[in-house]
């Protein structure tokens, strides 16, 4: 128990480190703060865009963040500032593009012709299937609410919407999402 | 099936509605089949949103974002007042504050030699500097704590406890050698600090375990 708490401590002070390192200009430790935190940066940016812009978001968000290392105080984790972040880039590129926030609308079924429910380790590849053919703005909430923790209140201010559609919009997702599970 | 209940059941799941809501909700589930297994395969969409693994990108795309950064510039030099520092910059500080204190270690070890500069008069300033000497003075006791206990630490351990120390202190070494060139810089002094203060933490945290060991 106590190695565990010791190697948490020394990952969370050797990231500290980095991020310190790569403020002052060191591109090495920026490197090794990018291979730490790229597949959770990757995955939220897949999850709430589609896929093929992935890679170019993603390179934004960690290149934003080489960019933004002076307003990162230490008073959160860094990875929960970079992730704040990147949800911000991506909210960015959304506006940028001009992309109209989908919702649900009643009587749609927004994952018809996505394939059934899978008996392997592969299922939860069809979850992201599933999830990517949600509407934008519905996918969006899920991804914020049940997929990064965010509470409604947050995702409200995020998306420029009231609580009470990120409330609706993260059940309409819910509940298409079970639809797809129970085929 | 749609009752007045359905579009609820998200924020029963969640825990979101009011005790009066609640226990009405948990009434009509008592009797609602079909809203019970609403609610439980919402609780498991739930647990599968929890559950997505995350993957890294197909290709590395490290090389990319390499070559958008501003070689040897310090990031985020974009506000107004804040100076940049190249590596030549930063190098040469690093070279004046060891021709000043004579050696990078002894430097790290009695900061408050770094006087010499001379600071700007900003009290803000003043009361970091004289809590950055307070922390040097508690790391190079906790130090001392360190050197005595850790033989009850096994020797990998010890090891990498030792490569997060030289991690941190050239961070601190770095911070220590920008401030040189720039010592009334708020976000250097503020970074100094907080990487002072991991390695008080780390040191705390490591003693607390060789202690707990004997």
């Amino acid at each position: 128990m106590g190695d565990q708490v010791l190697e948490e401590t020394l990952t969370a002070d050797s990231i500290g480190a980095d991020a310190a390192l790569a403020a002052s200009g060191d591109a090495s430790a920026f490197e090794r703060l990018y291979r730490t935190h790229v597949a959770r940066v990757h995955s939220l940016v897949r999850r709430m865009l589609d896929a093929d812009e992935a890679d170019d978001v993603t390179q934004d968000v960690f290149v934003r963040a080489w960019e933004k290392l002076s307003t990162f105080r230490g008073e959160s984790a860094f990875g929960t500032w970079l992730h704040r972040l990147a949800v911000n880039v991506v909210l960015g590129r959304r506006k940028t593009l001009g992309v109209e926030r989908g919702r649900f609308h009643t009587g749609e079924d927004p994952l018809e012709g996505v394939s059934g429910r899978r008996e392997t380790p592969e299922v939860s590849m069809d979850f992201e299937d599933a999830l990517a053919r949600l509407p934008d703005g519905a996918r969006q909430v899920f991804v914020l609410h049940d997929v990064e923790g965010y509470r409604h209140e947050e995702i409200a201010r995020m998306l420029g919407v009231v609580p009470g559609t990120s409330k609706s919009q993260l059940h309409h997702a819910r509940m298409a999402l079970r639809r797809y599970l129970d085929r | 099936m749609n009752d007045q209940w359905t579009d609820r059941l998200s924020e029963y799941v969640d825990g979101e509605l009011a005790n009066s809501e609640r226990t009405a909700l948990e009434a009509h589930l008592a009797t609602c089949a079909e809203c019970r297994a609403i609610v439980a395969d919402l609780r498991k969409v739930v647990a599968r949103a929890k559950a997505l693994e995350d993957r890294a990108p197909k290709v590395d795309l490290w090389s990319g974002i390499h070559a958008r950064l501003t070689p040897g510039r310090r990031p985020g030099v974009t506000r107004p007042w804040r100076v940049s520092f190249s590596v030549p910059q930063l190098l040469a500080a690093s070279i004046a504050l060891i021709l000043l204190s004579g050696s990078g270690a002894w430097l790290a070890l009695k900061p408050r030699q770094s006087a010499v500069v001379t600071p700007r008069p900003d009290p803000e300033f003043a009361v970091l500097n004289v809590s950055t000497r307070r922390t040097d003075a508690a790391i190079a006791d906790l130090q001392d704590v360190f050197d005595r206990n850790k033989s009850r630490l096994d020797t990998s351990t010890v090891r990498v406890v030792q490569q997060a120390f030289t991690t941190i202190d050239r961070a601190i070494a770095e911070a220590r050698a920008a401030l040189v060139a720039d010592p009334g810089n708020a976000y250097l002094n503020l970074h100094l600090a907080d990487t002072m203060r991991r390695k008080l933490e780390l040191l705390r945290r490591v003693n607390a375990i060789a202690a707990a060991q004997s």
